[in-house]
């Protein structure tokens, strides 16, 4: 059997009458960057949190680096790096310190922990700042120091939990370049975030949608399955009026709000650009611009998150018919 | 080796917060031998110079003499009141000018001179008991002292029929100091070493840090006892502060076994320790974390261990809990070691005390520690 370097069945976590994960299966290879994506309480850090063997499933199972997560979570933990949303090293320690702090507890030390250490300031560009108190870094090189600790024992997966999180784009760029480097040298990368140009870099995505994964393929498939069609950027001033009569219109499969205007999507086979300009004519707007775009990880998103509310209120109807 | 690698690891990065933030080091060091000293000096059961006022009705040669030789001893101090009434009274003990008024009514002189019993008043102020008490005990004895004076002058101090003769062993002058000392040590040790755990491991907890250490494979037993270890140390160091200063200061006798000490103190630390690591358990802030290891440990020590109150004078229901107060224990053992010099033998029945305690209360923090986040 191949190993993969996550294999999840079927796995769910319910909190009192709150099902956080439900039902959720996929695998991840090795060397693979994996992002998974969903809004604020979609079940992602809780996902994580059991394949780090913090949580305990309520259901299903899941093998991470080839051990199960229920029956050996130490060889789990001995085979992961974690890094949690929350910005969790020790603020009052230098950068050193808090390394060889994460060193030691996975049992490191002496000169190969001194070695393996040079190393990874090297690689995160944070030599200049060893003997730096943490709590007086920016955020950015914080950001990289955490990284840094997570990956202190050489583990062969990385959960990284929105690490981005409240960075400038720079420091983003930057911190992206390393996750990239680190999965050319064989390292598994799971990765969540709520940035979608981030999204893009990652090979294979898997759509959180309350608790549920409703989607999971590469970028490109997820754009082409989920986003069918052809997508009209609209600009300029009173767009808002128009929204009902676009979406009254036959041709137009969906209008959603996108940045400062409006992101129409129409079906392949129609002239989406006039169609959108008469009907915007006849409503009295001249829009700033109008021409088509090729879709983003956003619209996929928008995309997948209404499908999952529509699934949801189909579920409740059967329920109730049921019932 | 790699648990013990994970071990010292946080071992070393605790020592690293403490030196880091020298408050802690304070809370540990520096707060004992302050409150130590603070305590030691101001809290003394102690009183001499009393401030009583004279109220002289009878005004004869017989009452001034009655008068200079109840004052004559120091005991109590007279307070020139300058001619007060006994109505005076309650505006001397409003301005908190006297303690105690001396009434000596008109015919004192003349019930003295035909050989009758001569009354005097005292009036004391009963708002704190003990120094009314101790007023009342001290005036008692020093005006039968100048009663017998005045009664057979010329022949000295009178023969009573019985003579008794008080020793006090091992406190000879009934210095304070040397019975609240082996209190403050288990006070300021309580509180230290409670506090200072139950923070370190909330704080964890609330800067999600100990998720991070969850993550990794270090086990609940290594967490704790890498945590724990380099309080053991301080507490340890405080109490060998506490007892120098105590000594140094207080001229606080070590008459015991030093082995025995050693012993009751590092169990009553080790509990100390467990309660921490049990409080903050229970809290995961460090607000809630401080006030629980103030109410758990240093209300109990100091206030039903018999530290400042003696056991046996609690209402019954007090005297129960007490049984639970390590405090009470490590007192009775550190009181006896060091004024009346006893050895393991005598604290025995302590030292298994101590120990039961630690240990319940240790399994207890280890098994309500959690693995998982829920």
């Amino acid at each position: 059997m191949t190993e993969h370097a996550l294999l999840v069945r079927s796995l769910g976590k319910r909190f009192g009458s709150f099902q956080a994960v439900d039902d959720v299966s996929f695998e991840v290879e090795r060397g693979e960057i994996f992002g998974y994506l969903g809004a604020n309480g979609a079940g992602k850090s809780t996902t994580i949190r059991m394949l780090c063997g913090l949580l305990r499933p309520s259901s299903g199972r899941a093998e991470v680096a080839g051990h199960d997560i229920a029956v050996s979570p130490d060889r789990v933990k001995a085979s992961i790096g974690y890094m949690s949303q929350k910005f969790s090293l020790y603020l009052d320690l230098t950068v050193e310190q808090n390394l060889e702090f994460f060193g030691g507890l996975h049992g490191l030390g002496g000169k190969a922990l001194g070695t393996r250490i040079d190393a990874l300031l090297e690689a995160v560009d944070l030599r200049g700042q060893r003997a730096a108190v943490t709590g007086a870094l920016p955020g950015g090189l914080r950001q990289r120091l955490a990284l840094a600790s997570s990956l202190v024992h050489e583990p062969r997966i990385v959960f990284l939990d929105e690490p981005t999180a409240g960075v400038d784009p720079a420091s983003r760029r930057t911190f992206w370049a390393l996750i990239r480097g680190l999965a050319q040298r064989g390292t598994t990368v799971f990765v969540t975030t709520h940035y979608m140009d981030e999204a893009e870099y990652c090979a294979r995505i898997g759509l959180m949608v309350a608790g549920r994964l409703v989607a999971l393929d590469t970028p490109a498939a997820l754009k082409r399955d989920l986003v069918p069609g052809r997508i009209m950027a609209v600009e300029g001033p009173g767009l808002g009026a128009a929204t009902a009569a676009l979406r009254a219109e036959p041709g137009v499969v969906a209008v959603e709000p996108f940045g400062a205007g409006l992101h129409v999507r129409v079906e392949a086979s129609v002239e989406g650009a006039a169609i959108v300009a008469r009907v915007l004519a006849s409503a009295g707007i001249e829009p700033s611009r109008l021409e088509e775009v090729e879709p983003t990880l956003e619209d996929v998103f928008l995309a997948a998150a209404d499908a999952g509310a529509e699934a949801k209120i189909r579920a409740a109807q059967q329920a109730e018919t049921l019932a | 080796m790699k648990s013990l690698r994970r071990i010292l690891a946080i071992a070393h990065k605790e020592v690293l917060h403490v030196l880091r933030d020298p408050r802690s080091l304070y809370l540990a060091l520096g707060m004992p031998v302050v409150l130590l000293v603070l305590f030691g000096f101001g809290v003394s059961f102690d009183m001499d110079h009393l401030p009583v006022a004279l109220v002289d009705e009878d005004r004869t040669a017989s009452s001034r003499r009655f008068a200079a030789h109840v004052f004559g001893s120091g005991e109590l101090e007279r307070v020139d009141a300058g001619g007060v009434t006994a109505s005076d009274a309650v505006r001397l003990f409003e301005q908190r000018r006297a303690v105690g008024v001396l009434v000596i009514p008109a015919g004192f002189g003349a019930s003295l001179a035909r050989g009758r019993t001569a009354a005097v008043q005292l009036l004391l102020d009963g708002v704190d008991p003990n120094t009314a008490t101790q007023t009342l005990g001290k005036a008692d004895a020093v005006v039968r002292a100048a009663g017998a004076m005045l009664t057979s002058p010329g022949r000295g101090l009178p023969r009573l029929p019985v003579d008794v003769r008080v020793r006090t062993w091992f406190n000879p002058a009934g210095r304070s100091a040397l019975y609240l000392i082996p209190g403050l040590t288990a006070y300021v040790l309580a509180l230290a070493s409670v506090l200072l755990t139950s923070l370190t491991l909330a704080r964890e907890w609330e800067r999600g840090s100990m998720q991070q250490l969850f993550a990794t494979p270090v086990g609940r037993m290594e967490i704790i006892l890498g945590k724990l270890l380099p309080y053991l140390g301080l507490g340890t160091t405080a109490v060998l502060l506490v007892l120098t200063a105590g000594a140094w200061v207080f001229d606080v006798p070590m008459r015991g076994d030093a082995l025995a000490l050693t012993a009751c103190s590092t169990l009553f630390l080790l509990g100390m320790l467990g309660q921490g690591l049990l409080v903050s358990i229970v809290a995961k802030n460090q607000m809630v974390a401080t006030q629980m290891a103030t109410i758990t440990s240093m209300l109990p020590s100091m206030l039903l261990s018999g530290f400042l109150f003696p056991i046996e004078n609690m209402p019954a229901p007090l005297q129960v809990i007490s049984n639970v107060v390590p405090a009470r224990y490590f007192i009775h053992a550190l009181r006896g070691i060091m004024l009346r010099g006893n050895g393991f033998a005598e604290v025995a029945r302590d030292l298994v005390a101590l120990g039961l305690f630690a240990s319940v209360v240790f399994a207890l923090g280890v098994a309500r520690f959690p693995r998982t986040l829920a």
